[in-house]
């Protein structure tokens, strides 16, 4: 009996910090649900969490800032595309929920599918192979930023969320995302950094991005199955 | 504007792009579709077995072969008396329960797993205090799943129990000792 009094202080953490085993359903899911809907007024340590491991498990984020990464060398340059991306997502995370913007999570996940796909082509020099123009990287960054923010808004939208707290909730997970994003990021910038020092960078960055735009059309065929036919049966 | 050394020509790129998206389709077609959708349009749901994912997704309804049974229980505690009244269940049995007191006990809900006995196994999911609770369980692992009651009054408290549910047993331990009782089934 004493072992199983001892558990009971544990019980809430461990339901908070419990890592989603299946990490190819990128929703807010089991016991992290469950809690999202339960909780009433602000929790802000809880949402900065989910946030945060919203945007570090999301692997259609990860693969669009691997490809806006992918050429970018200075860290300079990076703060600058990812303030703009960081910025779109911000805005139509807080105005998707707060406004509760009616959004299709399987057609917006199928345009953020999209976006990887479009940063692989950019990447594959693909616009100038056909003798156009890029469109200006920064707007398109900041343009993907507003898709993947109602990507977020969806997945909270999901939700029944109390109005009790839900500006500070809000902010939270925000705050949250952008921390996942700067440990993803730094991450992902180191990697990359090495690799670019290698020899046969530009071979294998060919490849990578080939890799990257198939990666994003899987995410966009994926996601129009699920918006055409509904969830599995 | 003149292309770098290293663009690839328009007829190379579509080639590329061509190729990764007819991949990506083929995945869908030959993996995502069966396993996630449940859409076998080439058959290699089958032939892989990857339409058993599919049907491993949970349904709200889940047929049983075996009715479910049914229990009701009464006690007395007499001041500072315990007792502790379980059901064993299978992993994934459900069991809806209602129980009310006639004055305030200390309770805990808490389970013990078949194959790994010992104190360090022991799970529990309520430690409160408290008149009466209601509710559905279920079973996380197979075992015995119920209740530790504990009246801390000078007054008699009497209690009562009914469960229905997936269950194949239940055993009381009181006074140092375990009693065993086999369920009553709904249907006969």
């Amino acid at each position: 009996m004493s072992a199983a009094l001892c558990r009971r202080n544990g019980f809430w953490l461990a339901s908070l910090l419990l890592v989603s085993t299946s990490a190819w359903s990128h929703t807010i899911a089991g016991s992290n649900a469950v809690f999202v809907q339960s909780i009433d007024g602000p929790a802000v340590a809880a949402f900065l969490y989910l946030g945060a491991k919203h945007m570090v498990t999301g692997y259609d984020h990860l693969l669009f800032l691997c490809g806006v990464l992918f050429y970018l060398a200075r860290p300079l340059q990076v703060l600058h595309y990812v303030s703009l991306f960081a910025l779109g997502h911000s805005l139509t995370l807080l105005t998707g929920v707060l406004l509760d913007l009616p959004v299709n999570p399987a057609l917006i996940d199928a345009i953020i599918g999209f976006s990887v796909i479009y940063k692989a082509f950019e990447n594959l020099d693909g616009f100038r192979s056909l003798g156009l123009r890029s469109p200006a990287p920064h707007t398109a960054v900041f343009v993907f930023g507003l898709i993947h923010g109602l990507g977020l808004a969806s997945r909270l939208q999901a939700f029944d969320m109390s109005a009790n707290g839900l500006l500070a909730n809000l902010l939270a997970f925000n705050v949250g995302v952008e921390i996942g994003q700067l440990l993803a990021l730094t991450f992902i910038f180191l990697l990359l950094s090495r690799w670019r020092r290698r020899a046969g960078f530009q071979r294998e960055a060919r490849a990578a991005n080939t890799v990257l735009l198939g990666a994003g059309f899987l995410l966009m065929f994926w996601q129009l199955s699920l918006w055409l036919l509904g969830s599995a049966p | 504007m003149t292309p770098h050394d290293d663009t690839p020509s328009p007829r190379s790129l579509a080639l590329t792009t061509g190729i990764t998206a007819l991949m990506a389709g083929g995945i869908l077609l030959v993996a995502v579709l069966p396993a996630e959708f449940g859409l076998d349009p080439l058959g290699t749901g089958r032939a892989l077995g990857l339409l058993a994912l599919g049907d491993a997704s949970e349904s709200p309804l889940e047929n049983r072969d075996q009715p479910h049974a049914r229990d009701r229980a009464e006690f007395v505690l007499e001041g500072f008396q315990s007792l502790e009244y379980k059901y064993h269940m299978n992993a994934g049995d459900t069991l809806v329960y209602s129980w009310a007191a006639t004055g305030d006990l200390v309770f805990d809900m808490h389970a013990d797993p078949d194959d790994l006995p010992g104190e360090e196994n022991v799970r529990s999911f309520e430690q409160a205090t408290g008149a009466r609770r209601s509710g559905v369980y279920h079973a996380p692992f197979t075992g015995i799943h119920g209740w530790f009651w504990e009246n801390r009054s000078f007054e008699v408290v009497t209690l009562r129990l009914e469960a229905s549910g997936f269950f194949d047993g239940t055993v009381l331990f009181r006074d140092g000792g375990s009693f065993d009782r086999a369920p009553e089934p709904v249907l006969e």
